[in-house]
């Protein structure tokens, strides 16, 4: 919570923020009505949702408003910003970005009275950024990330169309980083930079995307997991592979597979240690009566179960007792 | 004496047979279904014959090992939720109400147990009486003192074995003195024993104090998070120059490849990294080959070395990797682990050589263990800072994993779930603490959620990111399921679970909370107890709920009545004044307010 608290700082500048005249009743009311209840605990929270709705009415009527004059240091970091529309888009996005994680404030203490803001809300995000998303269409997507997420926006009961290219979008992103790190050369330090700024805002717009999933799952009262399940394939698909990839090329399979003659010498010291730092590592307390038994069967404290006559040596030796055959 | 002792030894003996008999009766007693099932399988185990449609078919006897009707007993067994763990006592006063008082009373268990053998082990003559059919080794007292006197070989392998190292050397020295050689193999053992106890005595070995150092050092060793822990009792002690086991190494008049590897891994073991490269080079000089464990302890030696630049220190291990492929040197599991944990050392440089050095290793057919997982998210969720591009790893560690049944091969693999349930709690990711929930279930992978206050991490994390996420009545129930029979929350869980309560509206389980608060030891703790009132004060609420309210509202300024008569300066918080005050107007007890 608190890496968003600094981040939200220096929204405090805005605070003498006039509420746009005119704006749409519902939000303003939103704000009136989340103000009122909260005790002196929450002003923090409250604080940081006032900031969030009132981003969002105010960049509903400007472009520029103020994230963006805040998010001014990060934009000199970007690289091949020609187009002043893809300025305008990082900026919002990184506007995006602090919106959002004090929307995570909000979604994440959904109030059962709150969610139907909140949800408008990133409604009205969600709407927002489509506006001007710039054509930077470099690479293509896989049919199958493109189908996922239709798939998703299906489920999601926003705009369709909207919801669909967004998604696309970050997809393109994610898809751009995925590989500049596969690559994994470290030479393009600068890239990596830049291109770990995007990811920042690519993550946070993907976890929004997968809270109203949640939400509105909870608010129907549906078990639909089929919204969920496709967000986790995409999740699947974006994710780096941790087997693909280059290794260190050191060590050959077969070299390795092939059994050399092993000599067999007594366990040494260090293997005799060894072992028992390993029996360590599993060690519990016993959970029940019967484990505490198999303990005492295996040290030997307690007879074997079923009863076995004729375990251990006797003091009466085995060839002066006539016995009966064991039934 | 003698016969309190013998009492003593025979008490223990009978409290045995009770407790088994005890236990069988209560068994029948408490569990008669159980019981039944326990005895539906006994025909199976016997190997009855398995009469077939058209013909008989007799299998072969099966051979049962001695445990497996316990442990298909002990299968059929489920945590209780309601009750204390097992290893307590079933007595009112003797069931633990905070993590403390848990720790506390295991402690008094094992130090009896412990008390009990060592009256035993040093007074070998007074428990010579042995009863039991057949002979029980283990409650026979052991003998620590060397037996063979006088100066032979047969007596340093016996000082040897019983780990006494100022007398194996003594031993030795006179050996050599008198002037018999000592064979290679002798010599060798000596070796090991100095090397692996860096030149001293080893610890009283008492299980359980090792183990409780090892747990204090590891909880120093995770806040700093920087040195890898071996064998905890042995840390901080260095490798003094010229100490005994390098005296004796000089001496040796032959040496073999496995003197050369116990001096590089004692020296390595105590951080002496420079003379274990060196000797490496002497080594080699000699034309021997070194083991996989010495290529382990070199690798970590030049991880750890201080004064060279990381790229270098990564390539220098690249190339004692090679060499161990040029000397056909098989590398093991620890080989890899080694590599990954000395990477933690690395910061963000490691990711990519740790990646590599992961797929190397399942392309050569070395199975990971949970220590391997747990290095990788080490060094990928090293900070705590989640927006700084987090990696998205763990998703992929957990896909591995789904399912997967694991038995210990490594001494960190009971560190896995703890972090992993760290960066779940990072990532604020239900879904994927769910999953590591889930791995934890499979199997045996229980067994490794790992020491008490691992555990206690474990699922406090848990726990707390279920009061964050998920809907109120699964988070009451898993808070029914959890505490207390599986972990004793601290003061900050509890505020997590009112705050959540708080968000669903259900406040009327405040005065449930406030007793088991006070249950849980944490009665005194302020800033529960001003949270407690001020959701209770806040708004107003039907009738009955008041009077609860006030009735709990009652309880706590008492709470702090009492803690007043104790401390000096009474300082009630305003607040809490405050709110208490409200609520006993609005729980029409004016009086009191």
């Amino acid at each position: 919570m608190f890496p968003r608290v600094s981040a939200i700082i220096p929204l405090r500048l805005l605070s003498p923020f006039p509420l746009c005249p005119g704006g749409s009743e519902a939000p303003a009311a939103a704000i009136v009505r989340l103000g009122a209840p909260h005790g002196t605990v929450r002003t923090k929270n409250e604080v940081h949702r006032y900031f969030g709705t009132n981003n969002v009415i105010c960049n509903k009527k400007d472009e520029q408003s103020a994230p963006t004059r805040d998010m001014s240091k990060e934009t000199e970091t970007q690289e091949s910003v020609k187009e002043n529309t893809k300025k305008d888009l990082l900026g919002i996005i990184k506007g995006m970005r602090v919106e959002l994680s004090t929307a995570k404030v909000q979604t994440t203490r959904p109030p059962n009275r709150r969610q139907l803001k909140s949800i408008e809300a990133t409604t009205g995000r969600l709407h927002k950024v489509p506006e001007d998303a710039p054509k930077k269409r470099t690479k293509s997507l896989g049919p199958e990330l493109v189908a996922a997420a239709a798939a998703v926006a299906d489920v999601l009961p926003f705009d369709k169309q909207m919801t669909k290219s967004e998604l696309l979008r970050q997809l393109q992103q994610h898809e751009e980083v995925s590989k500049a790190q596969k690559d994994g050369e470290r030479a393009k330090i600068s890239v990596s930079n830049i291109i770990s700024d995007m990811k920042i805002a690519k993550s946070s717009t993907a976890r929004v995307s997968t809270r109203p999933v949640h939400q509105i799952q909870f608010d129907e009262g549906s078990n639909d997991y089929v919204g969920q399940k496709k967000t986790n394939d995409l999740k699947k698909s974006l994710r780096k592979n941790i087997l693909k990839g280059k290794r260190l090329n050191i060590f050959d399979l077969k070299a390795v597979t092939e059994e050399a003659p092993e000599t067999e010498t007594a366990p040494s010291l260090w293997d005799v240690e060894f072992a028992k730092q390993l029996a360590e590592v599993n060690e519990q307390p016993l959970q029940n009566g019967f484990e505490e038994m198999i303990q005492w069967t295996k040290e030997g404290k307690l007879w074997e179960f079923p009863i076995n006559n004729e375990a251990g040596p006797t003091s009466i030796s085995a060839h002066s007792i006539k016995r009966l055959p064991n039934l | 004496m003698a016969a309190v002792a013998s009492g003593l030894y025979v008490g223990v003996r009978c409290r045995l047979c009770l407790t088994l008999t005890g236990q069988w009766t209560g068994l029948c007693g408490k569990a008669p279904s159980r019981f039944y099932s326990g005895s539906a399988t006994l025909p199976k185990i016997e190997g009855a014959n398995v009469t077939g449609i058209e013909e008989v078919v007799i299998p072969k006897k099966k051979t049962w090992d001695k445990v497996a009707v316990l442990q298909a007993l002990a299968s059929t067994v489920n945590r209780d939720s309601t009750a204390a763990p097992y290893a307590f006592q079933d007595d009112p006063y003797l069931i633990p109400t905070s993590s403390v008082e848990s720790r506390s009373f295991l402690l008094a268990k094992k130090s009896g147990e412990n008390a009990a053998k060592f009256i035993i082990n040093s007074h070998p003559k007074y428990f010579q009486k042995d009863t039991a059919e057949p002979h029980i080794p283990c409650l026979m007292p052991e003998y620590f003192e060397p037996q063979i006197e006088g100066i032979s070989e047969a007596a340093l392998k016996e000082r040897i074995k019983l780990k006494k190292v100022r007398a194996s050397v003594d031993m030795f020295d006179q050996l050599l003195q008198a002037g018999t050689t000592v064979s290679l193999e002798t010599s060798n053992s000596l070796l090991d024993l100095l090397c692996y106890y860096g030149d001293q005595e080893p610890s009283a070995d008492n299980h359980f104090q090792q183990s409780e150092k090892s747990e204090e050092l590891e909880e120093a060793i995770e806040e700093n998070n920087e040195k890898s822990k071996k064998a905890g009792h042995q840390f901080g002690v260095t490798w003094r120059a010229k100490n005994n086991a390098e005296r004796i190494f000089a001496l040796m008049p032959e040496k073999n490849s496995h003197s050369y590897c116990t001096m590089i891994r004692g020296m390595v073991k105590h951080r002496a990294l420079v003379q274990a490269l060196n000797l490496y080079t002497e080594l080699l000089n000699n034309r021997l080959h070194a083991d996989v464990y010495t290529f382990n302890a070199l690798i970590e030696a030049t991880a750890l070395s201080m004064n060279e630049k990381l790229e270098d220190k990564w390539n220098k291990i690249l190339e004692l990797l090679k060499e161990m492929a040029a000397q056909k040197v098989k590398p093991n599991l620890q080989t890899f682990n080694t590599i990954l944990k000395c990477l933690r050392r690395f910061y963000s440089f490691g990711r990519l050589p740790a990646l590599q050095t992961f797929r190397e290793m399942k392309a050569i057919g070395i199975e990971p263990s949970l220590a391997t997982y747990h290095y990788i998210i080490q060094l990928f969720y090293q900070h705590e800072n989640p927006s700084k591009g987090s990696s998205l790893i763990i998703y992929d560690i957990m896909n591995e994993l789904k399912g997967k049944k694991f038995s210990p091969k490594d001494p960190d693999d009971d560190m896995f779930f703890q972090s992993a349930m760290r960066v779940c709690s990072v990532l604020r990711d239900l879904e994927l603490a769910y999953q590591v929930h889930g791995l934890l279930n499979t199997g045996d992978n229980w067994k490794f959620i790992g020491p008490d206050h691992r555990r206690n991490f474990y699922y406090s994390k848990f726990f707390s990111l279920l009061c964050l996420m998920e809907q109120i009545d699964v988070t009451l129930k898993w808070y029914k399921d959890l505490i207390p029979s599986v972990f004793f929350p601290r003061s900050q869980t509890l505020i997590d679970l009112l705050q959540a309560l708080d968000v669903a509206n259900r406040l009327e389980v405040i005065p449930e909370i406030w007793k088991d608060s006070k249950e849980y030891g944490h009665g005194f703790r302020d800033a529960l107890k001003e949270e407690i009132l001020m959701l209770m004060a806040r708004d107003r609420h039907p009738p009955e709920l008041q009077v609860a309210f006030a009735d709990c509202a009652a309880d706590i300024r008492s709470t702090y009545e009492s803690q007043d008569a104790r401390q000096t300066a009474p300082d009630w918080p305003a607040n809490a004044l405050n709110y208490i005050a409200v609520l006993f107007l609005r729980g029409g007890r004016i009086q009191e307010a």
